[in-house]
């Protein structure tokens, strides 16, 4: 009789108030991003139905079909559209967003190679070779992550025009490089210095070098680290809008996922399941990422922030 | 010719590269705003050759109403933001960490994936949410009974401020709630255990033990948030786009404005300048606190 048995009968309330609990939290962070992906499966105009389905009663890859460039918008949508009020359609060009999503790919990968490279060098210097100054250079290096992008955004676009890098990529991947490299820095420096001091009596024994040191011992034993500043670069220059809208200038062949996305909800601010397919294939890729090295995030995020 | 560096020399070698990029692209331009700043600059950068107006440009952004609202915009988002996101994720960090451990899975793994969307994505998303005519805000408001007329969330200026700080919190409270789990997961066991022992009961642990050990990583959380929260402008620039009139416009999206759309550099250069003074107040308490501790073998 499991009535007579208080302690029992509060286990299961309490297993149940955890999983209220939890719904409630999942719900709250997924909630909003479900609506997204059901709105982007609904035919054209359906978004507007009243009462609005929760998930489309005919679920369809139409808008994707659109967003990718598999299928160009055709007349009737143009007539919808023109109905609406918007004056341009069917400019494939402008919505074919694998474009965009291959130069955010070139971007983000390039940025979070080289501000890994750089950073590991400067943090390795910092935490395991002898000389003063160590924490000077470390706060050096970090507190420029902190400025507002606001602050050095309009120089940039004059160095950028100076440098004869406006409408390119480069121009958006190398001040991306500096803005991560402080927390990447900070993040390797700490890990570095968690690592057993005999590893580098031992190599010296052997005859290593500190550049052999570094690429030999320390940086195959740094994986975790390495993982959560590459992911934090990656998500970082992936997100990055001011100085990608900036420099790309309007051109739709630099433009990167934000500004694109952007770009779209002003063209066709109507058209909505469009957008919501390009909200979702541009977050699946990230929420992606984060969740595979969600371990690493976590621990990024701590030791970046918090952790002291 | 083999040259061999002492090790400090070589540490100067292996920092240059980091230092270089750094100094390109973040110190470099924060001076260069600074000297913007004090010339009159219209549809040019060149202040060498352009007049010097010393403290004019400031003067006129501290004259003009734009700059009183959108002034007390961004602090009052920034304190309702960072505070609704405090007591929203110290919740979901409290709940992820006392949950069964399958749960506590779960809730990690769904509390990343706010956080892992670009800001600009997030905007558009709630923007979609707070559509006047088919938003699901709109609906469930209008289909409960609550009222009658949709409300105008983007495009009333009270309801637009509080719209975009709703968007903020979802984007930032499981982060929050994230580094407030890191704050509890590395308070010691015996702690708990010697007040069990003691016999005190769980609102009494979590007043008088676990909230007191919590205090010093809620500080620099709330810190590190409101660092942020002061340069916003990625959801007001998309949400709103500022409006109505300029009553979403922050600090941020209004230099922003000035440098790119009225080509004002002198002007926005002091904009700029207003916000850096904040971030740069809450930054030294910021870097000193987390400084603190900070050891590296000499």
């Amino acid at each position: 009789m499991s009535n007579a048995n208080p302690y029992q009968r509060r286990r299961v309330l309490n297993r149940f108030l955890e999983v209220v609990v939890t719904i409630a939290i999942v719900t709250f962070c997924l909630g909003p991003l479900f609506w997204v992906l059901s709105t982007s499966l609904k035919p054209m105009g359906a978004e507007y139905l009243i009462p609005p389905e929760l998930w489309p009663s005919k679920p369809t890859l139409q808008a994707y079909e659109v967003i990718l460039g598999i299928s160009e918008p055709g007349r009737e949508d143009a007539q919808e559209s023109s109905l609406t009020g918007v004056e341009e359609v069917g400019v494939a060009s402008t919505l074919g967003f694998l474009l965009p999503i291959r130069n955010s790919l070139i971007v983000a990968t390039s940025v979070a190679v080289c501000a890994l490279l750089v950073s590991a060098l400067a943090a390795y210097a910092i935490a395991r070779l002898r000389f003063q100054w160590k924490i000077q250079s470390l706060m050096l290096l970090w507190v420029g992550g902190l400025l507002p992008a606001v602050m050095v955004i309009a120089p940039t676009f004059v160095l950028m025009r100076t440098f004869g890098l406006l409408k390119t990529l480069p121009a958006m991947i190398l001040p991306n490089i500096a803005y991560n490299i402080p927390l990447a820095t900070w993040l390797l420096a700490i890990y570095f210095s968690t690592l057993p001091w005999e590893l580098e009596d031992a190599a010296k024994v052997d005859g290593y070098k500190p550049l052999q040191i570094f690429w030999k011992v320390i940086l195959p034993l740094s994986a975790p680290g390495l993982f959560s500043a590459g992911v934090f670069a990656f998500l970082g220059s992936w997100g990055e809008f001011m100085l990608a809208s900036v420099v790309s200038m309007g051109i739709a062949d630099v433009q990167t996922v934000p500004v694109a996305i952007l770009n779209l909800s002003f063209e066709y601010r109507y058209q909505w399941t469009w957008i919501s397919a390009a909200i979702i294939v541009s977050v699946g890729l990230m929420v992606f990422v984060a969740l595979i090295f969600q371990r690493w995030v976590i621990q990024g995020l701590t030791a970046g922030s918090v952790k002291y | 010719m083999k040259i061999r560096l002492r090790e400090p020399a070589l540490a100067v070698v292996f920092i240059l590269p980091a230092l270089i990029f750094v100094a390109l692209f973040l110190y470099y331009p924060l001076l260069q705003t600074f000297f913007y700043s004090f010339f009159k600059l219209h549809r040019t950068v060149d202040w060498l050759n352009e007049s010097f107006v010393g403290l004019r440009n400031y003067v006129a952004v501290f004259k003009s109403e734009a700059f009183r609202d959108s002034f007390l915009f961004t602090l009052y988002f920034t304190v309702l933001t960072v505070v609704l996101e405090l007591s929203l994720g110290l919740g979901m960090a409290i709940a992820t960490f006392s949950v069964h451990h399958r749960l506590r899975g779960i809730l990690r793994a769904v509390l990343v994936v706010p956080w892992a969307i670009p800001p600009i994505v997030s905007a558009m998303l709630w923007k979609w949410l707070f559509h006047a005519d088919a938003g699901v805000f709109a609906y469930l408001l209008t289909s409960s009974g609550m009222v009658e007329n949709v409300p105008p969330f983007l495009t009333n200026p009270t309801l637009a401020i509080h719209s975009i700080i709703i968007a903020s919190v979802w984007k930032n409270a499981s982060i929050m709630g994230i580094l407030l789990l890191g704050g509890l997961a590395s308070i010691p066991n015996d702690v708990y255990d010697a007040a069990k022992v003691d016999g005190a009961r769980t609102g009494f642990r979590f007043r008088r033990v676990t909230f007191p050990m919590l205090v010093p990583t809620i500080l620099v959380t709330v810190l590190f948030r409101a660092l942020l929260a002061l340069r916003m402008f990625e959801l007001s620039y998309a949400m709103t786009g500022g409006g109505p009139g300029t009553t979403t416009d922050t600090l941020s999206t209004f230099a922003y404005k000035y440098f790119f759309t009225y080509a004002r550099f002198g002007v926005g250069s002091s904009y700029a300048m207003v916000i850096f003074a904040f971030v740069f107040a809450v930054a030294i308490i910021y870097v000193s606190r987390v400084r603190g501790n900070l050891r590296f073998k000499e």
